[in-house]
């Protein structure tokens, strides 16, 4: 299978996992205000020059907002569309501060299990900002991509 | 429509409120039986003790703490969105108007500003609205996230005080403007506990949830 191929996915185990914590995610994804006050608690959105996309919240509702929002239709093109939302944009640190109490970590740490129980993970040098075509050894490894 | 506004609709606002609530209340409460690993298990009182700081570090320790602070990152917004807030609160307790319709259907007197406060408060509180609509607006990473929910909400939370300021200077026609006014704080009553005007309520019991060194009482439902 080739790099940023969807894989087909087991619907019923992605709902299972979403739904063993629905209602506190829930809770959390109806309670966030879209203040945008958690940006600079965040040292990649930092490093990154301000980019929207490193945003703490932006993660959040583009990653398991989206899985909610599509929990019954959840299939390989959207996990793999989050990927690197959470496995590059985020490196998990516990460091994102949302004013309003909302443990956003705990949120990407569900949608990053959801990926990686399909099949759908990051590799370490995208966090260092690398392209998948840089580390075609790293992506084989990790099962991303069928050697040839 | 104006009898309606205030007789039967009024109930109807407050009982959606006590009911949504209710309902909110009892979901956190479900939410958070289960409580989470702590990953984060020094205490508040530890953090403090730890290092014998010379003053001079402490008074650097300061800094980078404030630095990184909602406060020390977001100065203005931090300042506007703590006035619009206290405003939200204060003026429509306080109003005279709304004190004198308390007393003349339930003959309960509350502490009332003076007319000229309120009235510059609800000024104040406007002009931090249009502050939050513009911010929205211009600013990239709010633009990344922000919905027509966003616009719509920030447009009901406004409603009333615009309305209300309206009424109160006698612009158009007043009858009118009471009436959209009562409607429309009705109509953020009802909105509180089913959109993300929740926050309202759950700003405080939310930080109890957190299992990180950001939460207070180390976890999940310990209030």
């Amino acid at each position: 299978m080739a790099v940023g191929e969807a894989k087909p996915v087991d619907k019923g185990h992605v709902k299972n996992l979403l739904n063993k914590k629905k209602g506190k995610m829930k809770l959390s994804l109806f309670l966030c205000a879209h203040c945008g006050l958690c940006a600079e608690s965040c040292p990649l959105y930092r490093l990154h020059n301000q980019d929207p996309r490193y945003m703490p919240s932006y993660k959040v509702i583009n990653s398991l907002g989206k899985l909610y929002k599509k929990i019954n239709k959840v299939d390989g093109s959207l996990l793999e569309e989050m990927k690197e939302l959470i496995f590059k944009n985020c490196v998990l640190c516990g460091r994102c501060y949302c004013p309003l109490g909302i443990d956003i970590s705990k949120m990407i740490a569900l949608a990053r299990s959801v990926c990686r129980s399909q099949g759908v993970c990051g590799v370490y040098p995208y966090s260092l900002g690398a392209h998948e075509e840089d580390f075609p050894e790293a992506l084989s490894g990790m099962g991303a991509i069928e050697e040839k | 429509m104006y009898d309606l506004v205030r007789g039967p609709l009024m109930w109807v606002a407050f009982a959606v409120f006590i009911v949504g609530f209710v309902y909110r209340a009892v979901q956190m409460f479900i939410v958070s039986k289960k409580k989470e690993k702590f990953f984060y298990p020094v205490s508040w009182a530890e953090k403090q003790s730890i290092g014998d700081y010379s003053p001079e570090e402490h008074r650097l320790k300061w800094l980078v703490s404030f630095k990184n602070s909602m406060l020390g990152n977001y100065p203005i917004v931090t300042i506007v969105t703590s006035i619009f807030h206290v405003c939200l609160f204060v003026t429509p307790i306080f109003l005279l108007g709304h004190n004198l319709f308390l007393y003349k259907a339930w003959k309960i007197r509350f502490l009332s500003l003076p007319e000229s406060i309120t009235d510059f408060f609800t000024l104040i509180f406007l002009l931090c609205g249009f502050f939050f609509l513009l911010r929205r607006i211009i600013v990239p990473r709010l633009r990344a996230i922000s919905t027509f929910n966003d616009y719509f909400l920030l447009l009901i939370t406004i409603a009333p005080f615009l309305t209300g300021y309206f009424a109160y200077h006698q612009w158009f026609d007043y009858k009118t403007m009471l009436t959209i006014h009562i409607l429309s704080g009705e109509i953020m009553l009802m909105a509180v506990t089913f959109t993300k005007l929740g926050h309202i309520i759950f700003f405080f019991f939310n930080r109890f949830h957190i299992s990180s060194e950001y939460g207070l009482c180390q976890g999940s439902r310990t209030w």
